[in-house]
C-alpha cells in the first residue's frame, strides 16, 4: 500500500517536470536562453500547476462524491454544477464583460458554480437532511436545464465571442498565468481539508446511512459537509479550465483498483493521479501538433479510457 | 384524356427551363447565404434585388435591413421558401453542399460562388456579372482587383518580414494557410508566422509563438473589446520584437472575406506592414 502512494506520488511530480521541459521543444534546464527562461516561468510553469490543481479537484471531487451518493456513476458534473458554470462563464463572455480584467470569466463561472451548487443542494435537503436520490435527480435535471439555456443563447447569437465561449466549454488550459493560481490553490486546498479530515465519516457513509449512525456520524451533517467541499472543488476546477470529462469519474474507480476503497487513501490519491493525468493530457495535447493546440479534455479520454477498460476486464471488481 | 394535360405540363417546363439558362438575369428576388455573396452582390448592383440575407451580413448598412434567414451553417429552410425567392446565391466557402442540392430538389436554383483563395476572386466576380447581367460592374471591379495585386505583387525581399495574424487574442487563435488573410501576407512578400499550421485557423500555442518571434503583430479588430481583450495576451508577449518595437496593429474586417472590400484591405495591411506601395 505505501508502495503504491509512493508510485502515485512520483507520478505526480514527474508528470509535472516533464511538463516543465518538454512540450513543443525541449528546454534545457541547463542552458536556458532568454526565451526559453521566459517560455518556462511565465507559460510553462503556471499552466502546468493551474492543470495539476484542475485535475486534484476533480479527481478528489468525483471520489468523495461517489462516495456521499454512493453511486458509481456520480461525477462532479452531473451534479449541474458545472453546467451552471459554463452557462455564467458564456454570459459572462457573450455580455463582453471585463470588469475584473482578466479573472472576469473565470469569477463568473465560480459565482455560476456556487449559485448552481446551493440549489441543488436545497433541492436535496428534507427534514434537515441532505438525500443522496434527490440529490442526484436535482442535479441531472438543472444540468439539462443550464445545457439547454446555454444551447439557446448560442443558437440565437451571432457573436465571435462565441468560439472563445465553446472553446472554454470544451476545457482550455492555454490562457493560464499565475493570476490564477492563489485563489485556485487556496479553494482547491480547502476543498481537500473537508474530505481528508472526514476520510472516516466518509468511509462509514459508504457503508450505509445506519451504519454511519451507529458508528457515531451524523449521515446528514456529514453528507452536507462533503457536499459543500465538493460544490467548491467543482466550482474551482471549473473556473480554472472550463470542463474536462472523464477525470472525475474514472480517476477514482482506477484507483479503487489500485488502493482500494479506504477513503483515507482514496481521496488525496485520486486528486494527485487526477493532476497527473491532466498535466500530462495538456502536455500531450499541446505538443502533438505544434504549433496548433488540441482540448485537453480529449486527450484525458483518449489515453484514461482504454486503461480503465483494461483494468475492467481484468479485475472484474468494481465496488465502492 | 390525360395527353393534353401532360403534353401542357411538359410544355411549362420546357419553356421555364428556358430563361434558367440565362439565369440570374431573370431573378428579381434573390437570396444570399454568406456575407462575403452579399457584398458581392450589393457592388454589382443587385441589391434591391436581395430578399433575404444570412444574420452574418451586416455590410453595407443597407444589408443590415434585409430579412434574416439564419446563418451561414443553418439557414432555416423554412425562411428561405417563406420570402419565394427565384435564386438562391451559395457559396463553397462556408455553405453546406447538401443544403444547396436540397434547395435544388425543391425546385429552387442556385448559384454557387467557388472562389476560395485571393486569385479566384477576379474569375468569380466576372462569371457572376454574366450570369446575374452586370457584366459591366463586374468587369470593372474585377480588373480593380487585377490592379490591386499586380501592384502589390513585390518579389520576395532578402528578408521577409514575418508577421502574425490574431483572429482571436483568448483563446489566442491565429489566420493560418488557406485563408485570404494568408494569401495577402504572401502577396504583400510577407512570411504567416503561422502559415504552416495544419488548419485555416489553429488555435495556436503561446509558447511557440514567443519562440517563433514575429516582428509585427496584426490583431483583426471585429468587434468591440477585441483590443481590451488582448492586452493580456500582449502582456505575456512581451518580449517578441513586434511588442518589443511598438508593431502591434489593429485591422478593421475587411480581410474576413473575399469580396469588393479585399483590396481596401489589402492596402491597409499593406501600410501597416510599412511598405509604400
Amino acid at each position: 500500500m505505501k508502495l503504491k502512494i509512493f508510485f502515485v506520488i512520483v507520478i505526480f511530480f514527474f508528470s509535472f517536470g516533464l511538463s516543465l521541459f518538454w512540450g513543443p521543444s525541449v528546454i534545457n534546464p541547463f542552458n536556458l536562453d532568454e526565451t526559453s527562461r521566459e517560455i518556462l516561468l511565465s507559460i510553462r510553469a503556471p499552466r502546468s500547476v493551474v492543470a495539476l490543481l484542475m485535475g486534484m479537484a476533480l479527481g478528489a471531487s468525483g471520489a468523495v462524491l461517489q462516495g456521499i451518493l454512493r453511486n458509481p456513476l456520480a461525477d462532479p458534473y452531473v451534479l449541474g454544477i458545472s453546467s451552471g458554470a459554463s452557462l455564467a462563464a458564456a454570459l459572462g463572455i457573450l455580455a463582453g464583460a471585463s470588469v475584473f480584467g482578466a479573472v472576469t470569466v473565470p469569477l463568473f463561472a465560480f459565482a455560476g458554480a456556487i449559485a448552481t451548487g446551493a440549489v441543488v443542494g436545497m433541492m436535496g435537503w428534507n427534514r434537515g437532511v441532505i438525500w443522496p436520490e434527490r440529490l442526484l435527480l436535482a442535479g441531472v435535471g438543472l444540468s439539462f436545464l443550464f445545457s439547454a439555456l446555454l444551447m439557446l443563447i448560442m443558437s440565437i447569437s451571432a457573436d465571435e465571442g462565441l468560439r472563445r465561449a465553446i472553446l472554454w466549454i470544451f476545457g482550455d488550459l492555454s490562457m493560464s498565468d499565475w493570476t490564477r493560481v492563489p485563489y485556485g490553490l487556496v479553494l482547491v486546498a480547502g476543498g481537500l481539508a473537508i474530505p481528508i479530515v472526514r476520510a472516516r465519516a466518509l468511509n462509514a457513509l459508504v457503508l450505509g446511512d445506519e451504519f454511519a449512525h451507529s458508528l457515531g456520524f451524523s449521515p446528514g451533517k456529514e453528507r452536507l459537509l462533503l457536499f459543500v467541499s465538493v460544490g467548491f472543488l467543482t466550482a474551482a476546477s471549473v473556473s480554472l479550465g472550463g470542463m474536462i470529462g472523464f477525470i472525475g469519474l474514472l480517476v477514482p474507480h482506477i484507483m479503487r483498483f489500485m488502493v482500494g476503497s479506504d477513503n483515507r487513501y482514496l481521496v488525496p490519491v485520486s486528486a494527485l493521479s487526477g493532476g497527473a493525468l491532466l498535466c500530462f493530457a495538456d502536455l500531450i495535447s499541446k505538443s502533438i501538433l505544434p504549433p496548433m493546440e488540441l482540448p485537453a479534455g480529449i486527450v484525458t479520454a483518449i489515453i484514461g479510457a482504454p486503461y480503465f477498460l483494461f483494468l475492467l476486464r481484468r479485475k472484474n471488481v468494481l465496488s465502492l | 384524356m390525360h395527353k393534353p394535360a401532360t403534353l401542357f405540363l411538359i410544355l411549362l417546363l420546357f419553356f421555364c427551363a428556358i430563361p434558367s439558362s440565362s439565369y440570374g438575369e431573370a431573378s428579381r428576388r434573390i437570396i444570399s447565404l454568406a456575407p462575403n455573396i452579399t457584398e458581392i452582390l450589393f457592388s454589382l448592383g443587385l441589391g434591391d434585388r436581395i430578399i433575404g440575407v444570412t444574420t452574418f451580413c451586416d455590410y453595407p448598412e443597407e444589408a443590415r435591413k434585409k430579412p434574416k434567414v439564419g446563418g451561414m451553417w443553418n439557414p432555416s429552410l423554412e425562411a428561405i421558401l417563406n420570402l419565394k425567392p427565384d435564386l438562391v446565391a451559395v457559396s463553397t466557402n462556408g455553405n453546406h453542399k447538401e443544403f444547396e442540392e436540397r434547395l435544388r430538389s425543391m425546385g429552387i436554383k442556385t448559384y454557387i460562388f467557388t472562389a476560395r483563395r485571393l486569385s479566384e476572386l477576379p474569375r468569380d466576380l466576372r462569371e457572376a456579372g454574366q450570369a446575374f447581367g452586370a457584366g459591366q460592374r463586374a468587369e470593372v471591379l474585377a480588373q480593380e482587383i487585377e490592379a490591386t495585386l499586380s501592384r502589390f505583387k513585390k518579389p520576395a525581399p532578402l528578408r521577409k518580414k514575418r508577421v502574425f495574424f490574431i483572429v482571436w487574442p483568448d483563446p489566442l487563435v491565429a489566420a493560418g494557410p488557406g485563408t485570404l488573410i494568408d494569401d495577402v501576407l504572401n502577396l504583400l512578400g510577407a512570411e504567416n508566422v503561422a502559415g504552416k499550421a495544419r488548419v485555416s485557423y489553429p488555435k495556436y500555442s503561446i509558447e511557440e509563438l514567443l519562440r517563433q518571434a514575429p516582428d509585427i503583430i496584426v490583431i483583426g479588430d471585429m468587434r468591440e473589446g477585441i483590443q481590451k481583450m488582448s492586452e493580456g495576451l500582449l502582456k505575456r508577449l512581451k518580449s517578441v520584437p513586434a511588442v518589443k518595437n511598438n508593431k502591434v496593429f489593429y485591422i478593421g474586417d475587411d480581410l474576413y472575406r473575399l469580396g469588393p472590400r479585399t483590396p481596401k484591405g489589402i492596402e491597409d495591411l499593406s501600410r501597416l506592414l510599412g511598405d509604400k506601395p
